[in-house]
């Protein structure tokens, strides 16, 4: 039996070791005033979206380099801190901000991911750009009209920190439809994309810039594979029993792999006049389909190095290669490879004119940023926060100018849309713009 | 008092508390353990407060899920629907019901108390109509029914199937869980008497932290009282041998049921609250299975055979995952580098990290005498050359671990090699 005294005295022991433990174990959290400026990325690192994040990192790097080599920002070097998604995003980009003082942030691979950081990044205060992000939600700021989305009733997900550099699903969704308009006029339409929010958004978009632009598509067949399925057989038939004109599909990453693969196998190619892509146009996996991969299909992204002529564009694509020319990395960019490599240059800008790290007077300086890089010259909205930057359509072939074996895009055309134009054609359906 | 005799009354202090924290006396340790987490908001910097928020909820959410796997040899692996039911029920109260309630300046207070109460309502109505399907199998069919239906689970969330029910039948526009997006949340500013506040603040976690500590502390005690009651008694009965159980009278089934209940109204409360801490709740991240297989690595690294074990598992898991992130090395591959720190529990420690601890402890109880011996023989230098030969002797101990185990490995092999060569010889 412990009596009283004995007892407080254990207690007061413990609670003295438990102290000074704590006290020893604590001492960063106040990176950033070392005269470095601390840019913090959490990509998908792992699992099925590594492929996606790992290029979109590599990008980042390649500006970072850049910046530094050139004096740095307002002489100041970039130092960065790569994380993984893992299985707590928001705890990473916490981390990244109250632990290694970073002063802005990038990344983030997953649309679901970023609307449910959305709190997080807006408590946190620092600026925040998305480099990969597709759901056009989460650059809607109109919540009279489309409804709150933190409040459980629309679909407006606007942050006040938070920019994106690359053209969203709204964009994207919009170039294909028009693509399409104007190429092949109304068809039979069906659709296969991977089953989650981003394949079922990328559909809807699909037919509602479709039904705006007046075109009269038959919608003959929708399927969705799981994401990172190994069997597509089943929807590839399903979709091909309906006798398709067209092709319209939102895979990404390795998923493109497995559906052309599969694809070939079934025929498809020859039994649709055309398969578009959203977001498909990715050297690794057009590497790792080689020439099974047909050509004359049209995939999207939203950046493709031929698809802009302009010198900013040269020097990325040279300096790209020769960093990773004979590494892990594809030496050619991916379809996140412009918008990741603008958002270093972006601060670099934006932290410039504010004369300092200030939060709130970097945000200040990038709405509104007007900037000039690889892919021309394109503006940060002041209220949406989203860039005006285009998506890009091409044609895969294997005449394409790349340095790996396998296609690339030709033709490449790029597609941009304002706000106004998106609100026109979308009034028919419940979806934002998202620009 | 001499010095020496002052340093040996700390020892012996230090020791005291230790023991009850190891022997879990929760009367006395619990107002220690709850003084301690309450002053730590005191030393450490606001993500440390969430970070360690953070860990006590997956200390309950473990020890509950413990109930079943190290009580009563039950592996559910499914125990994330319960931070699913707790969680979509909680989000669904902040936006659909938060905005109704009339309380002022405290309505977001009273919001999240009941989306707490509400979740863990809702988690016990997923415990007793699944339980009741799942204890009628057991071992491996019980870790398969209770995957399946956490993953059924999933599928609805995913595909937002409520919804697409709820539409059908007239209600709603066919949105109810927001599919692979989850649902997120806002929560508002409190104004108690003056004050004004956030009850989920990143930059100044310490009214959440607190909230935690306080459920925390209720969660532990509670479990330590079921588990050291008759009703765990029989638990660890049903473990060691069901059959016997069943021989002096007890209805197993009947009992495994309520285990799973019990465990599954404290694994909705730790998953309540982990969703409110986070502002969203989303199919992937808390109803997969990965989600599900979290308690269990805890449980494994931390020891399930005691009560402490998933409770050590948690803070071991979760600041080793936070220490991996600091390293930029270690960060980048991350998995492999936590496969190998479990890879190291299992070789060297009999009952995971509270089991380690505490043969650690026996051996320092062994250990000092022999120190304060040779002191008193040969000064320091003694204890120095005593320190040496301890460390040679874990050195040895733990080579004869890997030869031990190389062994086993290289015989194995070798036993298919023989036989795959009379396979083909033959």
């Amino acid at each position: 039996m412990v009596d009283r005294r004995r007892f407080l005295a254990a207690a007061g022991a413990g609670a003295t070791a438990g102290v000074a433990g704590c006290l020893g174990g604590n001492g960063g959290g106040d990176g950033g005033d070392d005269g470095t400026i601390t840019l913090g990325a959490v990509y998908l690192l792992s699992g099925v979206g590594e492929q996606l994040g790992a290029s979109s990192r590599a990008a980042v790097e390649v500006a970072v380099e850049e910046i530094n080599e050139n004096g740095g920002i307002m002489g100041r070097e970039v130092e960065t801190f790569f994380r993984d998604h893992g299985s707590d995003p928001q705890s990473q980009i916490r981390s990244l901000v109250q632990e290694e003082g970073a002063d802005v942030m990038v990344g983030l691979t997953s649309s679901g991911v970023t609307l449910n950081s959305g709190e997080v990044i807006r408590q946190l205060g620092v600026p925040f750009t998305l480099t990969d992000i597709g759901t056009p939600f989460i650059t809607e700021s109109d919540t009279d009209t489309y409804g709150d989305y933190y409040q459980g009733n629309g679909t407006a997900a606007a942050v006040p920190n938070l920019f994106r550099t690359n053209a969203n699903t709204s964009i994207n969704c919009y170039a294909i439809a028009k693509w399409v308009d104007d190429n092949y006029g109304s068809a039979r339409i069906a659709n296969m994309g991977p089953d989650y929010a981003y394949g079922q958004q990328c559909w809807d978009y699909f037919k509602a810039y479709s039904d705006g632009l007046g075109v009269d598509h038959e919608y003959v067949a929708s399927a969705f594979p799981e994401l990172g399925a190994n069997d597509m057989t089943p929807q590839i038939n399903q979709v091909l029993d309906t006798d398709p004109d067209l092709l319209f599909t939102s895979f990404w990453g390795n998923d493109v792999v497995t559906f052309v693969g599969q694809a070939n196998e079934q025929n498809l190619f020859e039994q649709v006049d055309d398969v578009f892509d959203t977001i498909g146009s990715d050297p690794s996996s057009f590497e790792a389909l080689g020439d099974s991969m047909p050509e004359g299909l049209h995939y999207s992204g939203w950046y493709w190095g031929s698809a802009f002529d302009n010198e900013e564009n040269e020097a990325f694509l040279d300096s790209y290669e020769s960093t990773y020319e004979g590494t892990g990395v594809n030496p050619y960019p991916s379809f996140t490879g412009g918008s990741s490599y603008a958002a270093p240059y972006v601060y670099k800008q934006a932290i410039e004119a504010a004369g300092g790290t200030d939060p709130d007077d970097i945000v200040a300086e990038m709405e509104g940023l007007e900037f000039t890089g690889p892919r021309g010259t394109w503006t940060l909205d002041p209220d949406s926060h989203q860039a005006t930057a285009p998506t890009v359509i091409g044609e895969t072939s294997l005449d394409a100018d790349v340095p790996y074996d396998g296609v690339g895009l030709v033709n490449a055309e790029t597609y941009s849309l304002d706000r106004s134009a998106a609100e026109d054609l979308l009034s028919d359906s419940d979806l934002p713009p998202g620009v | 008092m001499s010095l020496r005799n002052r340093t040996r009354l700390l020892t012996e202090e230090l020791r005291t508390a230790v023991r009850l924290l190891l022997e879990g006396a929760p009367v006395m340790v619990l107002p220690v353990v709850t003084a301690l987490l309450l002053a730590m908001p005191v030393v450490l910097p606001g993500f440390h407060v969430s970070l360690l928020a953070r860990t006590l909820l997956f200390a309950v959410f473990a020890a509950a899920f413990n109930l079943l796997y190290g009580y009563t040899g039950l592996l559910s692996f499914g125990h994330a629907m319960f931070v699913a039911a707790a969680g979509y029920s909680a989000a669904k109260v902040f936006n659909v019901v938060g905005p109704m309630l009339p309380f002022g300046g405290v309505t977001p207070l009273v919001t999240l108390l009941l989306a707490i109460v509400v979740g863990v309502a809702v988690a016990g109505i997923f415990a007793v109509l699944i339980g009741y399907l799942a204890v009628q199998l057991e071992e491996i069919y019980f870790a398969l029914i209770t995957l399946s239906f956490s993953m059924a689970i999933y599928t609805l969330a995913n595909q937002d199937i409520p919804g697409q029910v709820l539409a059908a039948v007239g209600f709603g526009d066919g949105g109810f869980t927001n599919g692979s997006d989850g649902l997120a949340f806002f929560i508002g500013k409190v104004n108690l008497f003056g004050f004004e506040f956030r009850l989920v603040d990143l930059t100044n976690p310490v009214a959440f932290y607190v909230l935690t500590v306080f459920v925390f502390v209720f969660a532990v005690y509670g479990l330590w009282r079921v588990v050291n009651s008759p009703f765990g008694m029989v638990c660890k009965a049903i473990r060691e041998n069901p059959e016997r159980a069943k021989a002096v009278g007890v209805d197993v089934t009947y009992h495994r049921w309520m285990t799973f209940v019990i465990s599954g109204l404290f694994s909705g409360l730790a998953g309540a609250m982990l969703v409110i801490s986070g502002g969203g709740v989303d199919p992937q991240k808390h109803v997969y299975w990965t989600a599900s297989a979290e308690p269990v690595v805890m449980s494994v690294i931390g020891g399930p055979l005691s009560f402490v074990g998933p409770i050590v598992g948690a803070f071991t898991y979760e600041y080793v995952r936070w220490g991996i992130s600091r390293v930029p090395l270690l960060e980048e591959y991350w998995q492999f580098s936590f496969g190998m720190l479990i890879l190291v529990v299992v070789l060297f420690f009999e009952n995971g990290v509270a089991g380690g601890l505490e043969a650690g402890y026996a051996r320092l109880r062994a250990w000092l005498p022999v120190a304060a011996k040779r002191y008193r023989a040969d000064g320091w230098r003694g204890v120095l050359a005593f320190v040496g030969e301890t460390v040679a002797g874990w050195l040895a101990a733990a080579r004869e671990t890997i030869q031990a185990y190389a062994a086993r490995v290289r015989d194995g092999v070798r036993g298919y090699l023989v036989r795959v060569r009379e396979l083909v010889g033959g």
